[in-house]
């Protein structure tokens, strides 16, 4: 699982005048999303089931 | 047949024998999976894997299967085909048009009967809707126990995506009623979908699928998106016009001209003839799969003359060309109902028999761009037998949920659990491109993608290392169409195609190239920024986005190898 999709394209450089605090800063949120089901097939559904079931995150769930 | 101990609702999660189950209107198949988790395909007693959905009684006796669909030519009316779609409908809604060859579906009672000699003494039986399925699936269990070694008493069936929750309810029942516990009705396209991603080499990816299940008297397509192996179904499209007795029906009236051409009756005129016709039009149908040519041949065709013919793949697939196009249009329906592209499907599963056809796969090769895997026998080696997908795919369900207590698959299959937010656009970071100082979305989370979710990527960062930011933003795709550089040489090209010598293809080739269609992202709300300093030279940024279910997004960013890193959250919208 811990192969991660790799992009060759580099970041940007930081521009000078950039601050944020403790190198962060929340600028937006997320734009409203769509209603849909989840088919409730496969074993990765499972564990997101189980997951909900339980009220667990993935961290929780990845110890 | 008493099923041993099996109390229809809730075996004991110990006692389970569970297979998968695919029960076609044409075909039925059982799978099982093996010690090592791989799904089989289980060969009737006749060592059939597509077993015709089909029951006729002769002289009291139940024959199934490939056995039963022989009987469409002598004993048509004791013979019950192409029923599947009748469960817990009303008589009023059902098409019945593919029983003119076999026993009628009548109304009875407030349902759906079947009126036939299936005792050696007395009178006909009026056997309803619901136990004619009773009584096919028992002889699938049946089947399945034998080949197994282990009295088979609980099933995972697929069904199509438009079956009603009365529909449902009706297979069920049936099931029930034939000592099968019913673990999960699954549907179809994401049956075969599972197949192929439960296959060892498959990797789990972000992917949109269509599944093309052709049938013999259906075509149901699905587009799913497919994120980190979950499911979510964007559209579906169904068709009862074009399917495989459709194409059956091609070659058979082709041969039956052929034959009045010699003789003088219409071979389609006697019942007990046509019904010759269509089985060995299908069997020819199924050669031209895999040979560029086929015989045609039938012992006493009509007025007791034998008829013997060939046919080539190319003439087929010119007199098929209408029910194929039908095929064609259906697919490229769904994927605009869904509000897709060609160019963003990553994958075309065809599935259900018809599928083996090779002109079907080349016609979705022409289709889809070359970016799509289309997973047939004719273009993927590697492809599993499409006939074969649903059941697989029902087999591996089963071994996922058979230990799971009765409550369990409930409440996981509950709507509370299934019903959640999708992402409406991708999230992502921007990159840069060599040339400007313009930035590239590089997506992190596709859109369709249900939450809660995460995902972790590895970015490069500048040849020096150095500070680095990361811009956390939405992205919309779209796809550009662009006229494509004209070519200073058209003119040469232009004349040969004026004076007819080469007419290239069907589309109009007069008004030039055809445009430059290429799928583009669109940078859409900035979500976050998030620096990362000092880093070393060939450094990597790992940069992890999780998303809950109430769209809080937390940020996570630090050098590959590094200490410490950023964290942020986004509140909820
Ligand atoms: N090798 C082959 N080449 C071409 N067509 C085939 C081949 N094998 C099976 N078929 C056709 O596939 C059809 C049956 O498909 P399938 O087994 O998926 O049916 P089904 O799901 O039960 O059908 P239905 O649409 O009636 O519910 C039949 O028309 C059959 O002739
Ligand atoms: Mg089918």
């Amino acid at each position: 699982m811990a192969t991660h999709t790799q992009v060759n394209l580099p970041l940007p450089v930081l521009p000078e005048t950039w601050s944020g605090e403790k190198d962060f800063k929340a600028i937006g949120k997320l734009s409203a999303a769509t209603q849909r089901s989840i088919e409730p097939v496969g074993p990765h559904f499972l564990a997101h089931a189980r997951r909900a079931r339980h009220k667990r995150t993935f961290s929780e769930d990845d110890r | 047949m008493a099923a041993e101990g099996a109390s229809a609702n809730g075996t004991t999660p110990g006692e389970r024998h569970a297979i998968g189950i695919s029960f076609g209107n044409s075909n039925s198949s059982i799978a099982y999976t093996t010690n090592e988790d791989k799904a089989e395909v289980i060969a009737n007693e006749d060592g059939d894997r597509q077993i015709p959905s089909i029951l006729s009684y002769v002289d009291g006796e139940e024959y199934n299967g490939q056995q039963a669909k022989q009987q469409l030519i002598r004993n048509s009316k004791n013979t019950v085909a192409y029923f599947r779609d009748f469960l817990g409908q009303n008589f009023k809604s059902i098409d019945p048009t593919h029983c003119h060859a076999s026993a009628h579906p009548k109304e009875h009672d407030g349902t759906i009967a079947f009126i036939i000699q299936d005792k050696e003494e007395g009178g006909p039986s009026v056997v309803t809707i619901s136990e004619v399925a009773t009584r096919q699936l028992k002889r699938l269990a049946q089947s399945a126990s034998d080949f197994t070694g282990k009295q088979v008493n609980s099933a995972v069936i697929t069904v199509p995506t438009n079956f009603s929750e009365k529909q449902k309810a009706a297979l069920t029942k049936a099931a029930n009623d034939a000592g099968l516990e019913v673990l999960q009705l699954i549907s179809e396209p994401i049956a075969s979908l599972l197949a192929y991603d439960a296959r060892l080499e498959a990797k789990v990816a972000d992917k949109i699928v269509v599944v093309a299940d052709l049938g013999g008297t259906r075509s149901d397509v699905a587009v799913i998106a497919s994120r980190g192996g979950m499911y979510t179904i964007l559209a579906t499209a169904h068709d009862y016009e074009y399917a495989g007795v459709q194409l059956d029906k091609v070659l058979q009236d082709h041969f039956a001209k052929e034959f009045i051409k010699w003789n003088t009756t219409d071979p389609r005129e006697n019942a007990r003839s046509l019904a010759k016709l269509k089985l060995e039009a299908e069997a020819t149908k199924k050669a031209l799969s895999i040979g560029t040519n086929a015989n045609f041949s039938v012992e006493s065709l009509a007025e007791g003359i034998d008829f013997a013919s060939t046919i080539n793949r190319l003439r087929y697939e010119t007199i098929a060309r209408k029910v194929f196009d039908g095929f064609n249009r259906l697919i490229e329906g769904v994927v605009k109902k869904a509000g897709l592209d060609v160019l963003e499907i990553d994958e075309v599963i065809l599935s259900g028999g018809t599928s083996h056809t090779p002109k079907i796969a080349s016609n979705m090769s022409a289709i889809f761009p070359p970016t799509t895997t289309i997973l047939a026998p004719s273009t993927t080696p590697t492809a599993i037998n499409p006939a074969e997908l649903q059941a697989r795919g029902a087999a591996l369900q089963a071994s996922l949920i058979q230990e799971y207590e009765k409550e369990d698959i409930e409440q996981s299959t509950h709507p509370a659990v299934t019903t959640v937010k999708h992402l409406t656009n991708a999230i992502g970071v921007m990159t840069i491109t060599g040339d400007s100082d313009k930035g590239l979305f590089t997506p992190i989370i596709a859109a369709e993608t249900a939450v809660p979710a995460r995902r972790t990527i590895h970015i490069a960062t500048p040849k020096e290392g150095g500070d680095v930011l990361i811009k956390i933003v939405e992205g919309g795709s779209h796809i550009k169409v662009s006229k494509p550089e004209p070519k200073t040489k058209t003119n040469g090209e232009k004349s040969k195609g004026e004076d007819g010598s080469d007419d290239s293809d069907e589309d109009d080739s007069d008004d030039g190239p055809e445009d430059v269609r290429e799928k583009v992202w669109k940078v859409g709300n900035v979500l976050a920024e998030a620096a990362i300093k000092g880093v070393k030279k060939g450094g990597k940024i790992e940069v992890m986005i999780n998303v809950a279910g109430d769209l809080a997004v937390t940020v996570t960013c630090r050098e590959v190898g590094g200490k410490g890193g950023v964290r942020g959250n986004l509140a909820a919208p």
